[in-house]
């Protein structure tokens, strides 16, 4: 499979009164065509950040830096603007959490999900481009689940569940059968059950289309189970990468490890004990550590880690780590 | 949406009804007679004196006084004017058509410049043209219109003669008063100088009517630019513009009727504004409407006259509110759901 994502190296810096803060720094992540992908990450991490640098939301004052920021064949730096909104419009789409407020509150739903289909696929003259519209809506809102069709296209957002709302914004955001889908927190603050329905929703949809997902979330527990790939990141730097299960059983961070030991898979902690968790807190942007930015809260930090850790490879597991958990094995 | 406009009519009917009821007090604290000042009718003539005491209820008490009034007021039977001795509701409906004519076209030009101008100034944040608008409308907004239109009378009719001083047409063209609207009435009149009547008429009111739009324009300029710079930081114009739509079509679907709401909210209370400043204007220009006669009326001690003008300048805001307020509502869904959780 190839790599339809390529990102090496991304570094958004910001200019703020403390000097200059290195919102991401040197993050790197590819996706390939029909993957699922995680992106793990604690709140002011930068992994919203990152969906913005794809997308191309980034306030212009924000310095954005990359070896690559590739998706397929263009050079998403190089372009400007215009093309790249063309370019990203085309092949890209974004759901986020609270649905409900990335919907116009004063335009009914199914206005909303007509005008997203896009110009290019309808024919005739206008009654009949409008009439295309309303069944293509129609049938969008079937595939992602939603029956009822005639009563959630003449409903106001604030009508809606957040679970139906989060289906509208898929339906909208697949109109033009894009290549990515990123999903920014998609089911936070929503029930097992309906965020359930909305995973195996995404992951019927990239595995009948094809269609790529990066799915970003906060903790381990709430992952797409069809999910190829993860990373987790951390205060913008990348700590680990690989496949889902060798992540999970084998992980080389220990990040990753204290994020499995916090996530509850392992219910054997013995009453009345500490809970496991990482001492201190998540640093702020201003005060960021040198190096591994994990390095004061890390277990296993020693003097090395005030150099931040070059990404080392094992099959297709990367980790950036001056000392992994698990001994590597060098063949050469 | 039924119940909250049942509501809000109920409470119109309980305001106007607090509105005659001050009303009808006032003509007990007026100078004078309470009989003369209610019904434009002096003891100078005994007859008829005699005979509106009766039909008022002055020979019972004060409820029956005021069962009377209500029931003459219903019935359009608001008096005679003390200084014409002519009916005054006779002489409201001119009056009115005069009024609402001016601030009608007030109005109008005040959003027809204001919410282009707003958007403008939003679209352009913070940039030269941004700044030469807001300057120029805070300016204009700290100018009093009393001011403002003799400093206009003086530009445009004195110095530049462009526009004639006051008044709404030259009566030389002898348009009969039907409606009031001098606009309306022309196109209703058998005049054959109807064309030159015309542009005759519109030259005397674009002055005062520039003059009267412009606190509202001013106004709306700035609410229509803070409503959009608002609704432009909103979640779902950022998901439009992910989801690939043109930049016209989130302006003019999503970011302009989103940025009306507050607008619309705003009318309502402009309209008030626009009722007070009618009344300097019209005084200042001689325009014959309900406001220049209010105020003669008050430099005549002609309180059945100013009664009627209260009476009529106070139901018509209360009215216009009430239609603003329910078309914020019906418009816009968030203000259902808020009136409904309340």
């Amino acid at each position: 499979m190839s790599n339809i994502l390529d990102i090496r190296n991304l570094t958004i810096e910001l200019e703020t009164s403390a000097g200059v803060v290195k919102v991401l720094d040197k993050l790197s992540l590819q996706l390939a065509e029909g993957e699922i992908h995680t992106l793990v990450g604690e709140s002011g991490s930068g992994k919203s950040l990152l969906a913005k640098a794809i997308m191309g939301f980034i306030n212009p004052r924000w310095k954005i830096t990359a070896d690559r920021l590739w998706w397929r064949h263009y050079d998403l730096l190089a372009l400007n603007p215009v093309q790249r909104r063309l370019v990203t419009g085309r092949d890209m789409a974004m759901i986020f959490q609270n649905p409900g407020s990335y919907l116009d509150p004063n335009t009914k739903v199914g206005e909303q999900l007509r005008e997203t289909i896009p110009q290019s696929e309808l024919k005739g003259i206008y009654l009949r481009r409008k009439a295309t519209r309303t069944v293509r809506a129609e049938r969008l809102l079937h595939r992602v689940g939603i029956k009822d069709t005639a009563k959630v296209m003449n409903s106001y957002p604030q009508q809606l569940s957040e679970g139906i709302a989060q289906k509208v914004s898929i339906a909208m955001a697949i109109a033009h059968n894009p290549k990515l889908l990123i999903a920014d927190e998609p089911t936070t603050a929503m029930e097992p059950n309906t965020r359930n329905q909305i995973y195996r929703l995404l992951a019927k949809l990239s595995a009948s289309q094809g269609m790529s997902i990066l799915m970003i979330t906060q903790d381990l527990t709430a992952i797409i189970p069809e999910t190829q790939r993860m990373s987790l990141v951390y205060c913008g730097q990348l700590m680990e990468t690989g496949p889902t299960e060798k992540l999970m059983s084998e992980p080389f961070h220990p990040y990753t490890d204290a994020m499995l030991k916090m996530s509850f898979f392992n219910q054997d902690v013995a009453p009345k004990t500490r809970l496991p968790t990482l001492t201190g807190a998540i640093p702020t942007l201003q005060h960021m550590p040198i190096g591994c930015r994990l390095g004061p809260r890390c277990p296993n930090a020693r003097r090395a880690c005030i150099h931040q850790p070059r990404l080392s490879k094992v099959k297709q597991h990367q980790f950036a780590c001056h000392f992994p958990l698990i001994e590597i094995v060098h063949h050469d | 949406m039924l119940r909250y406009s049942l509501r809000r009519i109920v409470l119109l009917i309980v305001t106007l009804w607090l509105l005659s009821l001050l009303i009808f007090s006032l003509n007990y604290w007026y100078p004078g007679n309470a009989v003369t000042n209610m019904t434009g009718i002096s003891a100078s003539n005994p007859l008829a004196y005699q005979e509106v005491y009766v039909a008022r209820g002055f020979e019972d008490g004060i409820v029956t006084q005021y069962g009377e009034f209500i029931r003459h007021l219903l019935q359009g039977d608001w008096g005679l004017s003390l200084v014409t001795q002519q009916p005054v509701f006779a002489e409201i409906k001119p009056l009115l058509g005069a009024t609402i004519e001016l601030g009608l076209l007030a109005m109008f030009l005040a959003m027809v410049l204001g919410i282009p101008l707003g958007v403008y100034a939003a679209v352009q944040q913070r940039g030269p043209m941004d700044r030469i608008v807001m300057g120029v409308s805070l300016s204009a907004y700290s100018i009093p219109v009393f001011w403002l239109a003799q400093l206009f009378i003086l530009l445009f009719a004195v110095k530049l003669g462009w526009s004639p001083i006051s008044g709404q047409i030259n009566p030389l063209y002898a348009i009969e008063t039907q409606t009031g609207s001098i606009l309306i009435d022309i196109w209703l009149s058998d005049s054959q100088f109807k064309t030159a009547a015309f542009y005759d008429a519109l030259n005397h009111l674009w002055v005062p009517v520039i003059v009267l739009a412009m606190m509202p324009l001013t106004m709306l300029i700035r609410i229509m630019r803070n409503a959009v710079l608002d609704v432009l930081q909103q979640n779902y114009i950022k998901a439009a513009r992910a989801r690939g739509l043109s930049d016209s079509t989130i302006m003019f679907r999503h970011t302009l009727p989103n940025a009306m709401q507050p607008v619309v909210r705003q009318l309502g209370l402009q309209f008030s504004v626009l009722m007070t400043n009618i009344v300097i204007t019209e005084v200042i220009f001689n325009w014959p409407g309900l406001g220049s006669w209010l105020v003669k009326s008050i430099y005549e001690r002609d309180f059945p006259v100013i009664q009627a003008g209260l009476l009529i300048l106070a139901s018509l805001i209360l009215l216009v509110n009430l239609f603003v307020d329910l078309l914020h509502a019906w418009r816009y869904p968030q203000v259902r759901k808020e009136i409904d959780a309340e």
